[in-house]
């Protein structure tokens, strides 16, 4: 697949003036719009990289495969597929929820890609694994999610429609009736759901090399705060963050503290790294 | 709240954009079963179970932040002692003095659900019957295919073997033409005439015969039947074809002569008993000039001897086959004869289909007649004789007139 069919397969949308590249992952379900509240304060600075995973937002749902969505590597590929595609170098990775590990993964494969990775609310297990690991769910919880989407029809009667009118003279008509926002299109809700809640990736934090901030909510009810001090303990080179934020969502419910608690660190991590280069000029 | 709102005939609640409860109706806490007081203040996961927080988090959150609408969500919420009402839930966030506030309608639908939960059930069945359908389908379709692949292998097989059938009876032709050159020309001259037929069966014959003018006054003529028919049986034939042709024609004595048989065939089978064959043979040695005939019967069918004024006398076997029981003896018997004697040699592929009678009868039936119409006779009774089931016998016989 070459470059400019990955930019539409993913719905890549660039913004902002500066140089330094910046990828914004939506979380589960929802697409790119989610960062909407604080593009704002990156747009000076930083070249802003927005994309929708295959089968949400405005992605090419024909593209989606079941087999390959219904695992993390499928959604760990669309990343590594429009860094290839904007040949991005060390890129600032914020990811939201699930997107966390995604970038995790897609760090691991590709380090060079990446210079930092930003975390809201990540987890890298969310079922219970007593007494050592407390991911906050049974797997009846997570049934009982699944069954809530399933009887949800958020975004996908809409998609159906779309799919009705794909053809090419009336494409107008089937974006208009286009919003997969926040979608539970349910083939492609049950292998994310699948990929996502039902995944173990807690053995794969050792190897991570990029250096990576946690952003902890609180009262997280999809990740506790002994997730993220979990997070902490096994990341190298990560620092967690603790904020004030309500729930799960900060960047939607409370964007001013999000963007100033990144910004925060992206600034002191690339003052760290000047300093060293300053004492160099001393020596 | 106002009245009218603290009494709608279904939940209201209001929450902060962090989802605070900040007001409940009246109808929403009966529904529960809480008092204001229990949780204005708290976060509204107090009042959902853990999967419905999660989707709360997931979706409403979202939702409401990016669209400032929800529409038709479906949820459940718990009441005080735990049980869970699934609900509907309309919603939309307003901005009341700078900060925003989340209005929620909340519909108990537990009918609905009840009806929502059978239909997915039954969704659930038909994918579930149509997968088995297409598994089976599948198993169906790969067994057509595996058959039609044998069938395809069995095609080839066919054909194989075919070919190889053609070239394997292209080969038999040949190994009988070969086995035909081995037997020896009738003779004729004023002293004996030495006749003979041989018709192998469809496969090559185990019958062999040679007669051989010694020198102006000697004959050997030797008749033998390996057991069996085919490749092996005519193999065994040729070889002891080359080895009577040597030794008949040098006139070693008739004693010797089967001897050599009997042990080449012990030599060829010493150390392969599956290998096995024995062999019926007979013998005979003529001398013109003294009038005598010497034979030697390893258990072959009777040789018919028939003197001039038509008597016949049978030669039965002297000794047992050859190749049977090492260390035989052969012991040959001698007889004299006068001239117009006739004797007749042959295999069982005659004898059994004509009759033994029947060979004594031919014999002296025609015994003034030239002794080759003697033998068309027999080949027409045989040819008669061709429809029984011996006729995949090998046949040959062996005519003698002493003159």
């Amino acid at each position: 697949m070459n470059s400019p069919d990955i930019l539409t397969r993913n719905n890549v949308n660039i913004k902002g003036n500066g140089k330094q590249p910046i990828i914004f992952a939506a979380g589960f379900g929802c697409d790119q719009t989610v960062w909407n509240p604080i593009l704002e304060s990156f747009e000076k600075d930083y070249r802003i990289i927005l994309f929708d995973y295959v089968g949400l937002g405005k992605s090419d749902i024909s593209a989606f495969d079941s087999v390959k969505y219904g695992n993390l590597s499928g959604y760990v590929q669309d990343v590594l597929d429009v860094c290839s595609a904007l040949d991005l170098k060390n890129a600032i990775f914020v990811g939201h929820s699930v997107s966390s590990m995604i970038g995790i993964l897609a760090s691991l494969q590709k380090p060079e890609y990446f210079s930092q990775l930003i975390m809201i609310g990540p987890s890298p297990c969310y079922l219970n694994d007593p007494p050592e690991y407390f991911g906050g769910f049974e797997e009846e919880d997570l049934k009982g999610l699944v069954n809530l989407m399933e009887k949800n029809y958020i975004g996908w009667a809409n998609a159906f429609s779309a799919t009705l009118l794909n053809n090419s003279e009336r494409s107008d008509v089937a974006n208009e009736l286009e919003d997969r926002f926040c979608s539970t299109e349910p083939a492609v809700i049950r292998a994310f759901a699948q990929a996502c809640f039902f995944g173990d990736n807690r053995n794969d934090l050792p190897h991570v090399t990029v250096p990576s901030l946690i952003m902890q909510c609180s009262e997280d009810v999809i990740a506790p705060r002994n997730v993220g001090e979990y997070l902490a303990k096994h990341l190298p080179s990560s620092t967690i963050t603790f904020m004030n934020a309500i729930g799960h969502c900060p960047h939607m419910t409370d964007p001013v503290e999000t963007a100033l608690i990144i910004r925060d660190f992206l600034e002191s991590n690339t003052e760290s790294i000047m300093r060293e280069d300053i004492g160099a000029l001393h020596e | 709240m106002n009245e009218q709102l603290n009494y709608l005939p279904s939940g209201f609640i209001t929450l902060s954009k962090n989802g605070i409860i900040l007001s409940i109706n009246e109808t929403l806490l009966q529904i529960l079963d809480y008092s204001s007081e229990a949780l204005i203040g708290k976060h509204v996961h107090a009042i959902l179970p853990n999967p419905a927080r999660m989707f709360f988090q997931l979706y409403f959150i979202p939702l409401i932040m990016r669209k400032h609408l929800v529409e038709e969500m479906y949820l459940s919420i718990a009441s005080k002692n735990g049980e869970e009402i699934p609900v509907l839930i309309n919603a939309s966030l307003h901005n009341e003095k700078e900060e925003a506030v989340i209005y929620c309608v909340i519909i108990p639908m537990r009918n609905r659900n009840e009806f929502e939960d059978q239909l997915l059930l039954a969704k659930e069945l038909a994918e579930n019957a149509f997968e088995e359908k297409n598994e089976a389908l599948i198993e169906l379709e790969d067994a057509l295919k595996t058959l039609e692949d044998k069938q395809e292998e069995l095609k080839k097989l066919n054909q194989q073997n075919l070919i190889f059938k053609t070239n394997t009876e292209k080969e038999l032709q040949l190994a009988k033409k070969i086995q035909e050159t081995a037997l020896t020309k009738d003779i004729s001259n004023e002293k004996v005439d030495i006749l003979s037929f041989y018709r192998a069966s469809n496969e090559l014959s185990g019958d062999i015969y040679g007669f051989y003018q010694i020198n102006p006054h000697q004959y050997g003529i030797i008749l033998l039947d390996v057991m069996g028919h085919g490749i092996s049986s005519a193999l065994i034939t040729m070889s002891l074809q080359s080895l009577f042709h040597r030794l008949i024609s040098q006139g070693v004595r008739a004693e010797v002569v089967m001897q050599e048989l009997d042990s080449h065939l012990h030599d060829l089978f010493q150390n392969n008993e599956s290998a096995w064959h024995y062999c019926t043979a007979i013998y005979l040695f003529v001398d013109t000039k003294k009038q005598t005939m010497e034979f030697i019967n390893a258990g072959h069918p009777p040789t018919i001897f028939q003197d001039p004024a038509g008597q016949q006398l049978e030669l039965y076997a002297t000794s047992p086959p050859l190749g049977t029981f090492e260390g035989i003896h052969f012991k040959s018997k001698t007889l004299d004869y006068k001239k117009g004697a006739r004797i007749l040699l042959y295999t069982d592929g005659v004898s059994e289909p004509l009759g033994q009678e029947n060979l004594n009868l031919a014999l002296q039936r025609h015994a003034t007649l030239p002794l080759s119409v003697t033998r068309e006779n027999m080949i027409v009774s045989l040819s008669n004789e061709a429809k029984d089931p011996y006729k995949n016998d090998d046949q040959c016989f062996i005519l003698i007139e002493l003159k």
